[in-house]
């Protein structure tokens, strides 16, 4: 019932799953937009479409390259006629642990692991347009292979996503990401200090203070974002107000 | 300036953000390369953007954080930086770019926030049994989309005309010298990539890493010079 063209509608509708994103439902509305066009295949009767749409519109949540795994796990069970309270209970089970995984995965994984390699490329002197590619080729290549995975295993598996998705070594993946991030973390300081973040060189003075700084940085962690606001807006009123009392 | 191009671009990357397709056209990275190029600037586009990344990398759109709308305030504060004339640019300017894209960030997640509960009443308080099944959903949906184009793309316009008059106005006026421009950016930003570890679990899990990584970096420096 669900074939390759109705698949991939539904592949290309994910993209926008957060489209209407909302403190009440999340993502619900996005996953019955993106879910519509298997259900407009499976509910003939418009009353029962509608009914489909309302329950699949109600709260949801998900991280949104990993909804797929949802969206074709239901798609799969509405094509097979599993009754409405199965498949509520079945998202519900779902939501919570495919958003901490992707979250994981994801914005705690490949992404900050692709924009350090594109910065440690823009500071290693790759002109503009290499970084830009790059970053982006390597970023949406992970990105886009995450969702097809995603929509096919959903697709696939049905009810029996859940042991796929464990079986797929996602908790292993991530870890290797992570040590790659630490891994660019640590070359980026080099270049960050040495090379200088501004337009012109820097200094012997301002790259010891710099490799001071990223110490302090490794040591206190996201703490630091808040005092370090604050030096440089000290810095750049010390800068005007000179100006102004000479 | 470019006003049109900066709201295409402040609106794309408003989109990217959570609404449509993630591709991290958002990233300020990214953002500020492209609004760089719309200025024939991407150099310090890419820059100011690298800045701002280093900055954001470690907010996480996880649970209950609010998460700044980085990709268009880095369009605003980019395009703001273009319409310093040339001569005028001084260190002090990019640094005072840095630091306005910080600020804008807030007011373009203060909207996000404003946004989503726009969403909720529309999406909540449209009865959806009305005509076409499914119609009248795929139109809310589409129009919350539309909506937070229009968002980020006004932003990114009010931000870059406002930071633009900031920034003229402190033109020429940075006494301090380049070398400290350049030093206190650079020490602002070593501070934010040390903060990056913990994002991969932090000095604990990760000493190795980062120190084989601080090994690779320092040769790389000597293959560069």
């Amino acid at each position: 019932m669900i074939g390759p063209f109705l698949r991939l509608r539904v592949f290309l509708r994910s993209f926008a799953i957060q489209g209407s994103w909302n403190y009440r439902t999340l993502l619900g509305t996005g996953f019955a937009f993106a879910l519509l066009p298997v259900l407009r295949v499976v509910y003939r009767e418009r009353t029962a479409l509608h009914a489909a749409v309302d329950r699949h519109a109600s709260l949801f949540n998900s991280h949104p390259y990993l909804a797929g795994i949802a969206l074709g796990a239901v798609a799969r069970l509405e094509a097979d006629g599993a009754p409405p309270e199965l498949i509520e209970r079945f998202k519900a089970a779902l939501r919570g642990s495919l958003g901490q995984l992707g979250d994981r995965l994801v914005w705690a994984g490949w992404r900050p692991a692709c924009v350090l390699l594109a910065l440690a490329l823009l500071l290693a002197g790759l002109p503009w347009w290499g970084v830009l590619a790059v970053f982006l080729l390597v970023y949406n290549a992970g990105h886009i292979a995450l969702r097809w995975w995603a929509l096919r295993t959903g697709f696939e598996s049905g009810r029996q996503v859940a042991e796929r998705v464990r079986a797929a070594g996602l908790d292993a993946l991530r870890e290797r990401i992570a040590t790659a991030g630490a891994l660019g973390t640590g070359v980026l300081l080099p270049l960050l200090v040495v090379r200088g973040a501004g337009m012109e060189p820097v200094t012997l003075w301002g790259s010891l203070l710099a490799a001071s700084a990223a110490a302090l940085g490794v040591l206190f962690g996201a703490r630091i974002r808040t005092p370090v606001i604050g030096g440089l807006t000290a810095l750049i009123a010390l800068g005007f107000l000179l100006k102004v009392t000479q | 300036m470019n006003w049109l191009g900066v709201g295409v671009l402040g609106g794309v990357a408003g989109l990217d953000a959570t609404s449509f397709a993630q591709v991290m056209l958002s990233r300020p990275l990214v953002a500020g390369i492209l609004t760089g190029l719309l200025f024939g600037h991407p150099r310090e586009g890419a820059m100011i953007g690298a800045v701002l990344e280093i900055f954001d990398l470690g907010i996480l759109p996880v649970g209950a954080t609010r998460y700044p709308d980085a990709g268009t305030a880095t369009v605003a504060a980019v395009a703001a930086y273009s319409t310093v004339p040339l001569h005028a640019l001084d260190p002090g300017v990019l640094l005072l770019a840095v630091l306005f894209g910080l600020a804008w960030e807030s007011v373009t997640g203060t909207s996000t926030v404003l946004l989503r509960r726009v969403n909720e009443r529309l999406v909540l308080g449209t009865p959806r049994w009305r005509g076409n099944p499914g119609r009248t959903l795929e139109r809310q949906h589409l129009l919350s989309m539309v909506l937070d184009f229009l968002r980020a793309a006004a932003l990114a316009v009010t931000g870059a005309a406002v930071g633009g008059v900031l920034l003229r106005l402190a033109a020429g006026r940075w006494v301090l010298g380049a070398e400290i421009a350049t030093a206190g950016l650079t020490v602002a930003a070593a501070a934010m990539a040390g903060a990056l570890l913990g994002v991969f679990g932090g000095w604990r899990e990760r000493r190795r890493a980062l120190g084989i990584g601080v090994l690779g970096g320092s040769l790389l420096l000597l293959l560069l010079r």
